[in-house]
């Protein structure tokens, strides 16, 4: 047996912590402009959200012949129709900063903003 | 198993499946994957702290499946499963550390764990490592939803037990 108090401390300790957490991603990662397109966590393609001056969408198929229509403006990226079951992915909406990645489960797809800073990391590796 | 027992669990199954089919028609409250109420974990946190680990578990599993099969996302079931389980077995082996006031205690931490076994799952579905700088996201997301539903379940706990049902 454990103290209310104890309990009490402890999940607040874990609250707070991960609120700090939260605010440092959202510092490091909200920066970025470079819509990442990831299938089953290989890069498939990189988009500069800061030079796309016209709307436009793509299809990415997963193994299984099921395609997501990724559809990008100036300054965000979203996923405008997907082919499985749960459309998470198209619920999530447009993005525009690192904070929220768009993930597609079912087809192994995940979508995240990086900053110019990582993309400069990658090239020196 | 004897014929009452057997009823009861399937009566809170049958309840904690409608919570889980009812709030999958609520659309998200936050546009953020893998953050939801979860108001079905109630009854599975009463059934651990009313009856036994086994009773919950038994609930637990059965929600779960019958949930992925009635809302046809087999990836429901694989999330589900992941967090669900490694969140039920933290809380089943720190029940002891519990008292019945502590309900809503028990859910928040079980809540830490079944987010960190989403995260894993996730990680390991999507090959993405990076996936990780979300668990912060989820975790506080967590730690108020579990709060919330562990605070239902203490009120449920508190009632029945005054009205004498166990």
């Amino acid at each position: 047996m454990r103290s209310t108090k104890f309990w009490i401390i402890l999940i607040s300790g874990i609250l707070a912590i991960s609120l700090i957490a939260a605010a440092a991603v959202y510092f490091w990662h909200g920066t970025g402009t470079i819509a990442c397109v990831y299938q089953d966590g290989v890069l498939i393609r990189e988009i500069p959200l800061e030079t796309v001056t016209a709307p436009y969408s793509f299809d990415v198929t997963w193994e299984n012949g099921k395609k997501n229509t990724i559809t990008v403006e100036p300054g965000r990226i979203c996923i405008s129709e997907a082919q499985c079951p749960d459309q998470v992915c198209v619920h999530t909406g447009w993005i525009s900063d690192g904070i929220t990645p768009i993930v597609c489960l079912p087809n192994h797809l995940s979508i995240r903003i990086e900053s110019d800073l990582r993309q400069a990391d990658g090239v020196v590796r | 198993m004897e014929l009452k027992k057997m009823t009861r669990n399937a009566l809170l199954t049958a309840i904690a499946l409608t919570i889980f089919m009812i709030e999958a028609q609520i659309p998200p409250l936050v546009p953020i994957t893998g953050v939801k109420l979860g108001l079905a974990n109630i009854v599975t946190v009463f059934a651990l702290f009313a009856y036994s680990w086994r009773d919950a578990l038994m609930i637990l599993l059965v929600r779960i499946f019958l949930g992925s099969v009635f809302s046809g996302q087999l990836m429901t079931l694989l999330y589900s499963l992941s967090g669900g389980l490694l969140c039920f077995a933290v809380t089943v082996l720190l029940r002891r550390f519990f008292t019945e006031k502590q309900i809503w205690a028990a859910s928040a931490v079980g809540a830490v764990f079944h987010n960190i076994g989403q995260i894993i799952t996730a990680i390991l579905v999507t090959s993405t490592p990076g996936m990780i700088v979300y668990l912060p996201v989820l975790l506080v997301s967590g730690i108020v939803t579990g709060l919330f539903t562990g605070l239902c379940a203490q009120f449920l706990y508190g009632k029945l037990k005054h009205l004498g049902q166990f």
